[in-house]
């Protein structure tokens, strides 16, 4: 199973430490103006303290990429995140909520699986009750979980509910 | 051919450790020595008068000095030579002080033996040799300054004033530049237009000064001392002889009302107009975009000024030498959309602002929000508008945007005591004299500065606009209101010069700006002899920089053509054209723009030639040699070196001049020691080195070969590293092919500061080569 990358090689290859803390990422940050998220901490954090993979606001990110799209030194932001995020995967750190969307996706292959108000919004809209995704075609739920299993994912994301 | 060779002893530099008499019998058996001798100090006036005394009663004719490295007396032995009536060319300079005494102090007999195979070298050079001439060509006097802001006008005043004739060449109808535009300047707050005037004014009034308003420059021939430009004047159509600049007379009755230029399009004028009231010269001109052609001008005219006739104008000029001083465009704010300029009205620039500000400007100095027309009473500024940004592709600080926010700032307080402004910002860049002060002031003032670039502007329901941003001095994301937005749009390079370098062949850096010599010290020169670089034409710079570049540049000018004539580099490069078959290659590589093609065959302006080579080695027919650095001079080296291989493993290493050359002088007056296995060779560029060169070499038996030059980015020849790597690369792959190890080429960049590199990169040549055996055994082993 391949591993994640280690922080040190986030670091060079996502050039983290050409930050200048102008602060125009978590100015932009639809989810910072909500959230704890500080989009510009967690990347001074990143460059400069192994401990950032136990930052809780490494969740809180929506990647949306408005950061990115700005970032005046061309900083891969959301990138970034998403690779520290996938260190912490590695060392088993995943909030408990994160864990349990993971395990939606393992058993449902969706990670928001539908509900009935859901079946009857989309009926309401004219469209089948399920989308065509594996809640129409079950058979292929097990290519999915297949998929999911060959690449450790559910070993990763922690536990099996 | 008779040969007189100098064995220097430098006290006991050279002597203490190689063995002169061992050396001077070997040398005496070399064919076409008629004499060797040892001076105990070659440098000292006896030692000099040595040689003149040999010149004379031995008929010497060309002459070896083996000493010191030939950056130290080079000169002086040629001044030997020149006054024994020898063509001061025919001497050569062997370096076994440096190459040899102290780099190998504990193996004197290798030293002695090493310093013999240089000797043997330079023989062998020396019998190529070339007397050479320094030829004089006559060059004009007269000076091409493009451009008519500040830097230029300072740069032309300065040149004429010294009395040369200057041709200024301005695109649009007045002179000034941006610096005419502003309402006052930092970090005096004097009137910019009040400064500046006196010297627009000086200008057009000066005997010597030619200037062409509403000009471009169409084509530039030949090179320094005389250049040929082709220009065309645009028709103004009001007589610049006619017209008294009462311009009320004409543009009171014109119907064609047209958004102000030179007012950002703030401010409204007419089709013929003066476009600002102190433009210079200060005649009327109509804006053809606009004019319908009614007439009424023309009748209103008291002067009959008036010309519809005009025509565009063809110029000619022949001149010495060219100051470019094109200045900067400002950045297009509505590039960054998250700020909403062009679309949210009270979103304005500093530019604008600067026009709003001027007394002479659209509102008449009121500054009012321009949805409303009220005065403004919640005002920020934006920094780094197109600056610090490379999503933009502007990475650089534009370096005057700090202070001109922070000017307009006070000014505002200054006007309106009641005005709340926060200055947005990343990093206060406040760094020249009197600077930090002005920084001080402003915040004394009360002008709050927040800390963190400006993430949007959103317009509100009400159409009030607020800033999103986070305030990193607190950690907080905040959102403020404000009734005037000021963008602090940062500086461009103005792509309406870039075909003037492109007729030059002038080289533009990454940010698009045009690049000098050095950028630390040749801050003026460009890489093209003759042609200097004036203000903001090579990146961003404050107003009083720009007045001292073109002083600058207008002093090095006066120093190229003062002397009237200018004198050829002998070491320049020279097309055999029975040879040359007009490829091109050269004229591709030349990094100057000094070779051309014409009729099918090469010619190179060797006025301008600054001799690296680089088109030497490019030559797929050898149709180049290089005065003094000749393929024959070089091959003959190389053979020298190698037809006694006296020791394993044995390496043959070019290096330029300037830098790894430089290198391993510092290594000898450091006294690293190294191993004794490497013969040099000095080239003036590793663009110089002909992959013939190379092979030859190993032909010959040479182990490993070493091509080192500059540090890349540092060349002395703007890119010849580059076109030495390029090639070494491909040579590489060819012996790789042919079954050679390719790390028996080696290729370093080496700057003059770096001896300790130098001596590393031979130490670890050496065990590289010993551990792979001499030069075939790789193929032998493959047979095997």
């Amino acid at each position: 199973m391949a591993g994640a990358p280690s922080i040190e090689e986030v670091i060079e290859d996502f050039n983290v430490l050409k930050c200048m803390q102008c602060g125009v990422c978590s100015g932009s940050c639809p989810s910072g103006r909500q959230a704890s998220l500080n989009v510009r901490r967690l990347v001074r954090k990143i460059g400069r303290d192994h401990a950032a993979i136990c930052d809780e606001s490494l969740w809180m990110c929506t990647t949306c990429y408005n950061c990115q799209e700005r970032c005046p030194r061309g900083i891969a932001i959301v990138d970034v995140i998403l690779a520290v995020r996938s260190i912490a995967a590695h060392e088993g750190l995943i909030l408990e909520r994160h864990r349990h969307v993971a395990y939606l996706l393992q058993e449902h292959g969706h990670a928001v699986p539908i509900d009935d108000t859901h079946k009857e919004k989309r009926m309401q809209l004219g469209l089948n009750s399920l989308p065509s995704t594996v809640h129409s075609h079950p058979d292929d739920l097990k290519d999915v979980k297949h998929l999911l299993a060959s690449c450790g994912f559910g070993e990763i994301t922690g536990r099996k509910e | 051919m008779r040969i007189g060779v100098y064995i220097c002893h430098c006290g006991l530099n050279i002597a203490g450790v190689v063995d002169i008499e061992v050396l001077l019998k070997q040398v005496e058996s070399l064919d076409d020595v008629v004499i060797a001798s040892d001076i105990q100090f070659m440098c000292s006036d006896s030692g000099q008068d040595k040689i003149a005394e040999d010149i004379e009663e031995h008929n010497v004719e060309r002459v070896l000095v083996a000493a010191c490295t030939p950056k130290l007396h080079e000169t002086t032995f040629r001044n030997v030579l020149e006054k024994s009536g020898i063509n001061p060319f025919l001497l050569e300079i062997v370096n076994i002080r440096e190459q040899c005494s102290w780099v190998h102090m504990d193996n004197p007999r290798m030293a002695t033996q090493k310093a013999f195979d240089l000797i043997k070298m330079g023989v062998a050079k020396l019998k190529f040799l070339k007397p050479l001439k320094i030829q004089s060509t006559p060059v004009s006097k007269e000076v091409l300054v493009i451009g008519g802001g500040v830097a230029g006008i300072e740069a032309a005043l300065d040149l004429a004033d010294t009395g040369y004739k200057v041709h200024m060449i301005e695109k649009e109808p007045t002179i000034g530049g941006k610096m005419a535009l502003l309402n006052e300047v930092f970090p005096t707050n004097d009137c910019s237009i009040c400064v500046l005037a006196p010297k627009m004014t000086e200008v057009v009034n000066h005997p010597d000064i030619e200037l062409h308003t509403l000009s471009e420059i169409t084509a530039i021939e030949g090179s320094v001392g005389n250049f040929e430009i082709t220009g065309t004047t645009q028709p103004r159509y009001v007589s610049e002889e006619k017209c008294k600049g009462c311009v009320d007379e004409c543009s009171r009755v014109c119907p064609v009302e047209i958004p102000s230029r030179f007012d950002s399009g703030l401010g409204k004028t007419r089709a013929i107009n003066i476009p600002i009231p102190q433009a210079v010269p200060q005649v009327a001109y109509i804006d053809s975009d606009y004019c319908v052609g009614c007439g009424l001008c023309a009748q209103a005219c008291p002067a009959d000024a008036v010309e519809f006739e005009q025509q565009t104008i063809r110029f000619q000029l022949n001149v010495g030498a060219i100051i470019i001083a094109a200045g900067y465009r400002l950045f297009d704010a509505s590039r960054k959309e998250e700020y909403g300029y062009g679309i949210y009205p009270d979103v304005i620039t500093n530019m604008e602002l600067e026009r709003l500000l001027n007394a002479s400007g659209p509102t008449r100095g009121r500054v009012t929000c321009p949805s409303t027309g009220e005065i403004a009473e919640e005002v920020a500024f934006i920094q780094c508008v197109g600056s610090r940004d490379e999503s933009v592709g502007n990475p650089y600080c534009s370096r005057v945007c700090c202070m001109s926010a922070m000017k307009n700032a006070q000014l505002l307080k200054e006007r309106y005591p009641d005005i709340r402004i926060t200055i947005h910002y990343i990093d206060i860049r406040a760094s020249g004299e009197m600077y930090e002060e002005y920084y001080t002031k402003t915040q004394a003032k009360g002008v709050d500065f927040v800390r963190g670039r400006v993430a949007e502007i959103v317009q509100e329901h009400d159409d009030s606009l607020s800033l999103r941003y986070e305030n990193t001095l607190e950690s907080r994301i905040e959102e403020k209101k404000y009734d005037l937005v000021i963008l602090s749009t940062g500086m461009e390079a103005d792509p309406s010069a870039k075909p003037i370098g492109n007729m030059l062949k002038m080289a533009n850096r990454p940010d698009r700006f045009f690049a000098v010599s050095h950028p630390k010290m040749k801050p003026v020169d460009s890489h093209i002899n003759g042609v200097f670089l004036a203000g903001c034409a090579s990146g961003p710079k404050e107003i009083q920089v720009s007045i001292a570049q073109g002083s600058a540049a207008a002093s090095r000018v006066m120093r190229l053509l003062q002397p009237g004539e200018l004198r050829t580099d002998p070491l320049s490069a020279h097309v055999d054209s029975d040879t040359c078959i007009g490829c091109g290659v050269c004229a591709d590589v030349c990094d100057y723009g000094t070779i051309k093609i014409k009729n099918g065959k090469a010619f190179v302006d060797e006025v301008s030639c600054h001799g690296c080579g680089t088109c030497s080695a490019a030559c797929p027919v050898d149709a180049i040699s290089m005065h003094h650095h000749t393929d024959e001079q070089v091959r003959a080296q190389i053979k020298a070196a190698l037809e006694v291989k006296d020791e394993f493993p044995l390496i043959v290493a070019f290096l330029c001049n300037w830098c790894s050359y430089a290198s391993a002088d510092l290594a000898g007056t450091s006294r690293i020691q190294y191993p004794t296995n490497v013969r040099i060779i000095k080239v003036m560029c590793a663009g110089r080195v002909d992959p013939d060169f190379v092979m030859e070499a190993f032909e010959m038996g040479a182990d490993g070969v070493l091509v080192a030059g500059c540090r890349l980015g540092e060349c002395h020849y703007v890119h010849g590293n580059y076109h030495a790597q390029t090639r070494m690369e491909n040579l590489g792959e060819v012996l790789k092919e042919a079954g050679f190890d390719s790390g028996r080429l080696r290729v370093e960049w080496i700057s003059a500061a770096e001896g300790e590199k130098f001596a590393n990169t031979i130490e670890d040549f050496v065990d590289y080569l010993t551990a792979i055996g001499p030069i075939g055994s790789e193929l032998e082993e493959a047979d095997r």
